[in-house]
């Protein structure tokens, strides 16, 4: 599997097809991975790929969206490259997607590969990638299913419940924007969370504010979020953001029958409208 | 010995049905409760899922966004656009523990003045009803 990805990714840099190939090489710890960007073909020795590389890579594309570039994608991140493309954030001629057939990353924590595999993982059924020019494994063949209840426990408490449960999680955000920073969806050059005038978001320690921030950053990721479980994996407090995010996810899956990020060429459900929607209000 | 309690709301009220209708209310003498704070928006589809969270922030006890019916979209779309944000944030602010009587969304035209104040009388009744929301 390294060996194929190695190879190609040689042949790519060799025949000048790409600039540049954006893989995983292994951490100074020895043990997790980090993003690597490998402009030479001698370098194509350090990719490696296994069940530590967490990284959705595909965020570093948009500042590379002029220069062809070669990649390495598990299927959650080939969704994110559908949805910038989709987005028109990317160029498709730009882009060499080696897909990598994945069947779920680990856990590392206190210096060690844990048995247990991420939220996203968890309820990942999408093994083989969305997109992809050159394909790395055995494609699986059954169609992805969708498990939701992880959402439907919290939907089922009591409001009161609920409003204990997310002001708990909430109320550690520390508002350093991680979440924000990682996502391959959050692109925009001036986010709502920086703009001081109005000050949407405000600088002062205040109940509320916290929520405003999570509430806010995931809808706009309604209908968007390809569930790389990034912001997740980033979050130095461990608010379990992934409930958020697909919470959103399944009621698109249930209002519009739409999922970001497996085709390129459909319209999201918010660029669009339909007179005869029946969505259960303002009919 | 309970205060009653006077639920504020912040309604969203597009410039071409939703506040004419509360202005012909008001010029036709109809009476509506004071609760509601009016915030005119060039049309429905103006109203940002920030202002809605902005507002519960700030300590609003329901969201009110009013727009013109279905079909009579001065821009010809505005309201449809909000419909489907509309049925997507409802259910996701009640999941972060804000009730969904809290927030509505209403067509009123410029003729229905009696519609708008039925519209508020209900819906400060409602809020009433639930008592004021901790923040």
């Amino acid at each position: 599997m390294i060996e194929e990805i190695r190879n190609k990714a040689k042949e790519l840099l060799e025949t000048k097809t790409v600039d540049c190939v954006i893989g995983y090489e292994p951490a100074t710890d020895n043990l997790t991975s980090r993003p690597v960007f490998i402009y030479e073909p001698s370098q194509v020795n350090r990719l490696i790929f296994d069940e530590t590389c967490v990284h959705n890579l595909s965020k570093y594309l948009i500042n590379r969206r002029y220069k062809p570039t070669g990649i390495v994608a598990k299927p959650c991140d080939t969704r994110g490259i559908n949805l910038l493309l989709n987005e028109k954030q990317l160029r498709r001629e730009n882009l060499f997607i080696i897909g990598v057939v994945c069947s779920g990353i680990r856990k590392v924590r206190f210096n060690q590969i844990e048995n247990s595999m991420p939220t996203k993982c968890q309820y990942c059924s999408q093994h083989t990638p969305v997109i992809y020019d050159f394909l790395v494994g055995e494609p699986v063949t059954e169609a992805p299913t969708h498990n939701y209840s992880d959402i439907t426990e919290i939907e089922n408490m009591s409001p009161a419940q609920r409003k204990a449960f997310w002001s708990e999680h909430f109320d550690r955000c520390i508002r350093c924007y991680g979440c924000r920073q990682v996502c391959a969806g959050c692109y925009c050059y001036e986010c709502f969370g920086d703009e001081l005038d109005p000050l949407w978001v405000g600088i002062r320690i205040a109940p509320g504010e916290n929520w405003v921030w999570n509430t806010v950053r995931a809808f706009h990721l309604s209908a968007r979020c390809i569930a790389c479980g990034e912001c997740e994996h980033i979050c130095p407090v461990n608010i379990p953001l992934m409930l958020v995010n697909r919470k959103l996810e399944k009621d698109t899956l249930h209002l519009f029958d739409f999922e970001p990020g497996i085709d390129t060429e459909i319209v999201p459900p918010f660029a669009t409208y339909k007179k005869e929607d029946k969505l259960g209000t303002g009919e | 010995m309970a205060v009653s309690h006077e639920p504020r709301i912040v309604g969203f009220l597009c410039n071409w049905c939703s506040y004419a209708g509360a202005d012909l209310a008001g010029t036709s003498r109809i009476t509506y409760p004071a609760n509601i704070r009016i915030i005119r928006v060039p049309c429905s589809g103006r109203v940002d899922p920030l202002f809605v969270v902005k507002s519960f922030q700030l300590g609003a006890d329901g969201v009110l966004i009013a727009g013109c019916h279905p079909g009579d979209c001065h821009y010809t779309e505005g309201n449809y656009h909000t419909r489907r944000r509309f049925a997507l944030l409802r259910p996701f602010l009640d999941y972060l523990g804000i009730d969904q009587e809290r927030f509505r969304l209403e067509w009123v035209s410029a003729s229905e003045g009696k519609k708008f104040s039925e519209v508020v009388a209900d819906f400060t009744e409602t809020l009433k009803r639930i008592g004021p929301r901790e923040i």
